[in-house]
């Protein structure tokens, strides 16, 4: 095959094939979540579409890693030289990480379909700075490269599934919040046995069986109703207006870089508009998922390990990023603005675990500390490339 | 069971007896030092400093910064780029030029480095006593904790608690046995005397993490001691020196007055140089010189070919590559920058006044800008170049059209001549530019490689086209401790993340209904629950394993015999001995 056919094959592969592929794995996933609270057959189509959902997922995997080897053999280097390629395995790692931790170690697979979510988000996002293949400057030829990059990318990706797991605990935590004190405010100060039904049945702590199916099929209906109602209630805990509105100027602290870069305003406006929108149709579609999520302490627990576990990856990274520095640049540390950026995430994620550590800064804190911890991570991520010059341009784009 | 089990020592005190504050104004200041110092200790103001520094780095990133970038910061002071010179003034009271230098930005570490230690002392104070002295509790409902399982075995409750004690030990758990009532061990005659049965139970206690959790959190955090031991000592002992060298002529020594720029740490003296001496050979460099390829113009090959002569001893020839720095005599030679390096020969009035290479730097748009400096002339003769490497003539004009490529396949010099006072050593001016205050224009001209000509009653030449590399001589002393510093954080790092304390217990009881024993494992996590879990599972399984094994009719198992997984109503042994019979050594 030329090398021209390779490009072709390895753009085709990327884009449309495993986007499609996560997005479809995603949306079985999905599907099988709101079956868990169905009739028995119900669930069992459910268990059918989570079994299409995870060999999607695979399948979807399989095509990025061979989009990754293609590139790779189109200009005979490590995929791992510019922004696209290093958002990309971004996504695969993530996504890679997020299932294989979610599905074996914590057994959880009912999350997957938010994982794939994520990832073809960050997929989606790495088509933003396509960049056709090339060789490499001299500079980055050298073993420290793929150690250095790619310890770091993964943990990108794996900040990246923590990212996903915290915003579904601020909106868990959210909905439980407002339905609780609904229910205080209408039994007059009171909890004891204002609970809904299904605030006791559905504790949607896992695909259990949440209605028993007793002899009488007449109470099993009037539970299901009551299941819906505080579904309902859940998500109506969380404003609309105020969750699009959030989302919109939340991602707008990254995505300005879009608008910034882009020479033409008019182009640059709708690619800041995508991004923003794209974030804000994917928190509603979450939102409407609220009621089907685990437990908040675990997701809150998930966010952490996850986050527990990148930041060792961030920190070997940075160092080793330090040392390649030494002998390529002559100095460990020169305050580059990838070097600033680097630093600024550590100290958002350590502030994060600090907030752990420390008793009282649990739960919705310490979220809203992460979700920063991302806005920093993402944020110096695109100005370290695209608004302010560096040692490390040329790397990237 | 008495009211007096021994109290829980999990987190004995810290702090002994705080002694009163003096009276009248000393009072006031004591006061002010022991609130000052709590604020420091707290946890959230470490996290506002944190938080500074990382502000203080954000400005530096947005801010020009004097050492990095000295001309751009010139710029912004005139106010010919950035938000003008106002704002400039106000940037450079606050020493935004020079963030990481600015007193500012030390005052934030020194309060971080009092902050971390004020807040370590206690810690480790903490940390000492709970590994000294530190027990798990015996407890009295072990249902109650986060998880609980339940065994039926024939073995005896003593036997149970023996096969746990060895089984925890075994896997460096600390383990404490012992009644939850403390009478009951009022003498081993009087146990002895009692009845297994009758007895008060006996329960194993156990704990682990408890060294690696803490410890490892205080790993972390010593190592930036260590780091800025290294640092400090780095910032001292350091010495950096940069040196362009052109191709095949006389390279430099390495004394303290040949660098271009010389950046030597406070302790290190000229005595300290070793003396030896570098000629560069040779500089390759290539390009992606297909336009249509990918990646078209970028560099492929960055390399120089050198020889060292040391002080004493034999000259060497070696390489220095891009990744690839060379180690002479304890001093790093790394390769950081080149250029083309053109012959310019002036003459006046037939005399040559320059006849040397300049070594010109790569500006935006692929010129390479430098200058000739001549004072013997007179008046002086001052020449601004730019060599554009690739400039071949048009077809139609015959005249260079100069392009950005850096391939010197059509190298053209474009000059202009200045006449007058070049203020040499009298103004701050670097290599490769005039002082252009005292001089006056001449007007310019292009040449091609062999070319010469005449402007006025001054001759330039531009025979011969060279390339020289732009050398960095570093000596880091530091870089050891610093490696060891990470390595300690990394190692500090991953203990604190992932050890996790947590409190096992064993407790057997004999069941006077079915004449067996019922053993719970029951434990709790302070930390990472999730993995506690497993590890309970793996625990209660392995222990309902051990206890089948060693209270085995005759002690025979037949080899290879995997026990299955653990089964809670536990099959009864129709040949086990009665429990009672079974005298423990």
């Amino acid at each position: 095959m030329s090398q021209d056919q390779l490009v072709e094959l390895s753009r085709l592969l990327y884009s449309p094939t495993t986007l499609l592929l996560y997005l479809g794995a995603a949306f079985f996933y999905l599907y099988a979540l709101t079956t868990t609270v169905g009739r028995r057959e119900e669930r069992r189509r459910g268990r059918r579409a989570q079994l299409v959902g995870g060999v999607l997922a695979v399948i979807g995997i399989g095509t990025h890693v061979a989009h990754e080897i293609v590139r790779g053999l189109a200009q005979d280097r490590l995929p791992l030289g510019n922004m696209f390629e290093v958002t990309s395995l971004m996504a695969l790692v993530g996504v890679v990480t997020g299932l294989v931790y979610l599905q074996f170690v914590r057994r959880r697979p009912e999350l997957n379909g938010f994982v794939l979510l994520g990832g073809s988000l960050v997929l989606a996002l790495a088509l933003l700075m396509y960049a056709d293949p090339g060789p490499l400057m001299p500079i980055l030829d050298t073993w420290w490269r793929p150690f250095h990059v790619s310890l770091l990318v993964a943990a990108m990706g794996i900040f990246a599934a923590a990212f996903v797991f915290n915003a579904l605990y601020l909106l868990r935590d959210t909905a439980e919040r407002s339905v609780a004190a609904a229910t205080t405010a209408r039994s007059g100060g009171s909890t004891v046995g204002a609970a809904y039904i299904g605030d006791l049945e559905q504790r949607p702590d896992g695909p259990g069986d949440p209605t028993p199916h007793g002899e009488r099929p007449d109470d099993d209906e009037v539970e299901r109703e009551h299941a819906r109602a505080y579904r309902d209630e859940l998500r109506k805990g969380i404003p609309v207006l105020r969750l699009a509105v959030g989302t919109f100027l939340g991602t707008s602290l990254v995505s300005w870089v879009f608008w910034y870069s882009e020479a033409s305003t008019a182009a640059g406006v709708s690619r800041f508009l995508s991004v923003n929108l794209v974030m804000v149709a994917t928190a509603l579609l979450a939102r409407w998922f609220v009621p089907f999520l685990p437990a908040t302490a675990t997701l809150d627990g998930l966010a952490h390990r996850t986050i527990a576990f990148a930041f060792v990856l961030w920190t070997v990274g940075t160092i080793a990023g330090a040392m390649w520095a030494e002998i390529s640049w002559g100095r460990f540390w020169g305050w580059d603005p990838k070097e600033t950026g680097a630093f600024l995430t550590w100290i958002a994620y350590a502030g994060y675990l600090h907030a752990r550590a420390t008793r009282g800064v649990r739960g919705r804190r310490a979220a809203w500390i992460g979700i920063a911890a991302f806005v920093v991570l993402m944020g110096t991520y695109l100005i370290a490339n695209y608004v302010v010059v560096g040692l490390h341009s040329y790397a990237e784009l | 069971m008495g009211a007096s089990a021994p109290p829980p020592q999990a987190n004995p005190p810290v702090r002994g007896s705080r002694r009163p504050a003096p009276a009248g104004p000393l009072g006031f200041v004591w006061s002010s030092v022991v609130m000052g110092w709590r604020w420091l200790t707290r946890m959230r103001t470490a996290l506002y400093l944190l938080g500074a520094l990382a502000l203080m780095s954000v400005i530096g990133t947005l801010v020009p910064q004097e050492p990095n970038v000295p001309s751009t910061v010139l710029e912004w002071r005139e106010g010919e780029s950035g938000p003008g010179v106002l704002v400039s003034q106000l940037l450079d009271a606050f020493g935004a030029f020079d963030v990481y230098g600015s007193p500012l930005f030390n005052a934030l570490l020194l309060l971080l480095y009092l902050s971390l230690t004020a807040c370590l002392i206690p810690r480790i104070r903490a940390w000492i006593r709970l590994v000294r002295r530190s027990q798990p509790p015996l407890i009295r409902h072990l249902g109650r904790q986060d998880a609980s399982a339940d065994l039926v075995t024939d073995a005896t409750p003593d036997q149970v608690h023996a096969t746990a004690t060895q089984l925890l030990r075994r896997r460096r758990w600390r383990v404490r046995t012992g009644p939850i009532d403390p009478s009951a061990t009022a003498g081993d005659a009087a146990s002895a005397a009692t009845p297994a049965h009758a007895r008060k139970p006996d329960q194993v206690a156990a704990e682990k993490g408890l060294v690696s959790r803490e410890g490892g959190s205080l790993l972390f955090h010593l190592s930036f001691y260590v780091l800025l031991g290294a640092i400090v000592f780095g910032q001292l002992m350091t010495f950096e020196g940069q040196r362009g060298v052109v191709e095949g002529e006389p390279g430099f020594r390495d004394t303290a007055v040949s660098y271009w720029s010389y950046a030597p740490g406070r302790w290190f003296g000229e005595g300290d140089h070793a003396g030896w001496r570098l000629d560069l050979d040779e500089f390759h460099v290539d390009w992606v010189r297909d336009p249509m390829a990918a990646g078209a113009g970028q560099p492929t090959e960055f390399r120089s070919e050198v020889t060292i002569t040391p002080e004493e001893g034999e000259p060497y020839e070696a390489t220095i590559d891009s990744n690839r720095p060379i180690d002479v005599e304890g001093m790093q030679v790394t390769q950081l920058d080149w250029g083309y390096a053109p012959r310019v020969v002036v003459e006046v009035d037939g005399e040559v006044v320059h006849d040397g290479f300049i070594t010109p730097q790569v500006e935006d748009g692929g010129a390479y800008r430098g200058a000739v400096k001549a004072p013997a002339a007179d008046p002086d003769v001052g020449l601004e170049i730019f060599l554009y490497p690739f400039a071949p003539d048009d077809d139609e004009t015959g005249r260079p059209i100069p392009t950005g490529a850096p391939w010197d396949d059509a190298p053209m010099l474009l000059f202009r001549q200045w006449r007058g006072d070049l203020q040499l050593g009298a103004t701050q001016q670097t290599l490769n530019e005039l002082d252009t205050s005292a001089l006056e224009s001449e007007g310019g001209a292009y040449l091609r490689l062999g070319q010469r000509i005449e402007v006025g009653d001054v001759t330039i030449a531009f025979p011969e086209l060279r390339r020289w590399a732009g050398l960095q001589v570093s000596s880091r002393p530091a870089i050891p401790a610093l490696l060891g510093g990470a390595v300690l954080l990394v190692v500090g790092l991953v203990a604190s993340l992932y050890a996790y304390r947590r409190r096992l217990w064993v407790l057997a009881r004999h069941d006077e209904e079915t004449g067996r024993t019922v053993v719970t494992v029951a434990g709790r996590a302070f930390q990472r629950p999730e993995a506690f879990e497993v590890e309970h599972a793996e625990l209660f399984e392995e222990l309902s394993t051990a206890v089948e094994h060693d209270h085995r009719p005759g002690e025979g198992t037949p080899p290879g015999r995997q026990p299955g997984p653990p089964d809670p109503t536990d099959t009864p042994h129709p040949n086990t001995p009665d429990d009672h019979e079974v005298v423990r050594p």
